[in-house]
């Protein structure tokens, strides 16, 4: 399959990602449409890296999936604090901060 | 089914063109379920359903990585995305309980939904034009295969890539220590709002 093949594939999970992130309420749902729209961008770099004969590409995924790591621990962690305090998960009603 | 593979065999095809067309027809068959996968995530109720489903889109990936000649990167993926990171996700989901969600279609979500369809007309339209000024690099599939992915990988890491490799160490480091501070000084209630 060509590179068209592989930006089809990459645009459409991406553009999925980013609906998702918009419109679920769940923040558990929200962390998983960005967890998505990584992957897309990790298969674009991998697919890209293969057709360029080049490493680069690779090496971007594997730092992205690093990133990624690190960020869904802190959110989690982050969303599990929230929880304990307010006892609901609705990114509506979490509106401490809005003054 | 006979009259269809005597055409196949009058149609003289060898046998690298014949693996080519099934490898072909494999990652798009794969691409498919990856996209389907990832709609599930988004359009499940149930945030247990929908973690199965990034499970699923997770190993289709991977499955692709390793067709697109990233063996080492397939195994990472799996290791750490569908190893770590969703083991993660389900332990919260089953700490947090699975609520259903209730689904309405608001202003705001047909807003959202009209961004990210721009965005995906943006998209297809830049994957028309095409690449302008192709790279060519000096990593061919053969010398990964003399290698090793896992080794070609390492060597450019650790030659061309030092700088970035540090900063996912030290950026782990501080996850860490972010982690701690949050599961250890957050158990105090939070101060009530002072009001002016």
């Amino acid at each position: 399959m060509g590179s068209e093949f592989v930006l089809f594939v990459s645009a459409t999970v991406f553009s999925i990602g980013a609906l998702g992130f918009v419109i679920r309420k769940n923040p558990l749902v929200m962390f998983m449409s960005v967890e998505l729209m990584l992957n897309a961008v990790n298969f674009l770099l991998v697919g890209y890296s293969s057709f360029l004969n080049s490493l680069d590409g690779q090496i971007f995924a594997l730092i992205i999936m690093t990133v990624a790591a690190a960020e869904v621990v802190v959110g989690l962690a982050i969303i599990l604090t929230i929880f304990r305090t307010r006892h609901e998960l609705d990114v509506d009603h979490i509106n401490i901060l809005k003054g | 089914m006979m009259e269809f593979l005597d055409q196949l065999w009058s149609l003289n095809l060898d046998r690298e063109t014949v693996f080519g067309l099934f490898e072909q027809g494999l990652v798009f068959a794969i691409g498919m379920t990856a996209i389907l996968a990832s709609l599930g995530v988004i359009l499940c109720a149930t945030p247990i359903y929908s973690a199965l489903y990034l499970i699923v889109n997770m190993m289709c990936l991977a499955l692709l990585f390793l067709l697109y000649n990233a063996e080492f990167l397939a195994a990472v993926q799996v290791i750490v995305y569908a190893g770590a990171v969703m083991i993660l996700f389900l332990f919260i989901i089953a700490l947090l309980g699975a609520k259903k969600e209730k689904r309405d279609l608001s202003f705001q979500n047909l807003a959202g939904l009209g961004f990210v369809g721009l965005l995906f007309c943006e998209l297809l339209m830049s994957m028309m034009v095409g690449e302008t000024k192709p790279v060519e690099g000096r990593v061919t599939l053969e010398v990964v295969q003399q290698v090793g992915s896992a080794k070609a990988i390492g060597i450019e890491l650790f030659s061309h890539h030092i700088i970035p490799f540090e900063l996912a160490s030290l950026l782990l480091l501080v996850a860490v220590v972010g982690i701690i501070s949050l599961a250890k000084f957050s158990n105090k209630q939070l101060r009530k709002r002072t009001r002016f």
